[in-house]
């Protein structure tokens, strides 16, 4: 799974957005908000991996219940597959 | 060749049709000094405007072009950005209005005319620019002014920012900077390169820092002007 092209995560203000740029904001005007757990993610997807690959490095990072996090993980993955953002 | 100046930046602007410039004759610029930047609106960049606004004829899709090539400049040389607002200016002092379209900022800017009278100018009714000089905030008028046609060619420093929410019940509260931060983004043109993506986030971050940011809940009445000028100015009275 990984992030399409044209979307920018930055920390601005001590927040985390991703906004679009170039021909992508004819697709997507908006604002999403991350938090860091949501920006780690997604710095992770803009490259490219696959879903056991991302559980993996985040158990690395932070110290959570496999399990949920996996459940964790299909939610925010279906949200911004739902949300277009992303390519197989 | 026609001169105009802009946020303080002299343009030549080249254009096909003869819309924009009729639309810019308040911002013609009639000094000695040359063109800081120069340029010609081409079919291309007629086109991108189209596919964006599909139904407007391209006199006007030209003027959005021109726009444009303008806010591209001012981010990357000028510390500028446009900032999809209502601004107003009371006693040398700017407060702008911000809030998805419809919500009803040209309105709430109405009221605080209808209040003050004399004592305030539009400075913008839709499209200002504001731009970070010599470390502080100012907004400027453009020509691209809105459905009412309100502003005035002038450099005024702001005092604030505040997003506008309908309310039953007016109010006026302190916003946090992380309320603000998508308000002020989504008031703002995308850059087309990643490289003013950075430079459009540095520059909203300066501006959350530096003027004060407030949330007004607006109703359909001139009492929603009187407390939130009361509140914005430091406890002035209307008169």
């Amino acid at each position: 799974m990984k992030i399409k092209s044209g979307f920018i995560l930055r920390k601005v203000a001590d927040s985390y957005v991703v906004v679009a740029v170039g021909n992508r904001v004819k697709d997507f005007n908006g604002v999403i908000n991350l938090n860091a757990t949501g920006a780690f993610l997604w710095q992770l997807l803009e490259k490219g991996i696959s879903e056991e690959d991302l559980t993996k490095k985040f158990l690395k990072e932070y110290d959570v219940d496999k399990e949920i996090l996996e459940q964790d993980l299909k939610v925010f993955l279906k949200k911004i597959r739902e949300a277009g953002l992303t390519e197989e | 060749m026609a001169l105009y100046k802009i946020a303080d930046v002299i343009f030549d602007i080249n254009t096909k049709y003869n819309y924009t410039h009729a639309l810019c004759k308040n911002y013609l610029y009639k000094g000695e000094e040359s063109a800081e930047y120069s340029f010609s609106i081409t079919d291309e960049m007629i086109k991108k405007e189209k596919e964006l606004a599909p139904t407007f004829p391209d006199f006007y899709l030209e003027s959005l072009a021109v726009f444009r090539v303008i806010c591209e400049y001012l981010l990357d040389n000028k510390q500028g950005i446009i900032f999809h607002s209502s601004a107003v200016a009371v006693d040398n002092e700017a407060y702008l209005f911000a809030a998805p379209s419809g919500t009803g900022k040209s309105t709430h800017a109405r009221y605080w005319k209808e209040l003050l009278g004399d004592k305030l100018s539009f400075i913008n009714d839709d499209k200002p620019i504001i731009r970070y000089v010599d470390g502080e905030f100012y907004v400027y008028g453009t020509p691209w002014n809105g459905k009412h046609h309100l502003d005035t060619n002038c450099k005024v420093k702001i005092k604030a920012i505040c997003a506008l929410l309908r309310a039953e019940k007016p109010f006026v509260e302190k916003a946090n900077v992380s309320d603000m931060l998508n308000v002020i983004l989504n008031q703002t043109l995308r850059p087309n390169k990643e490289e003013q993506i950075d430079k459009l986030f540095d520059l909203i971050e300066k501006l959350l820092y530096n003027v004060a940011l407030y949330k007004l809940g607006c109703n359909l009445s001139i009492d929603s002007a009187k407390i939130a000028y009361k509140t914005l100015s430091g406890g002035k009275n209307e008169d």
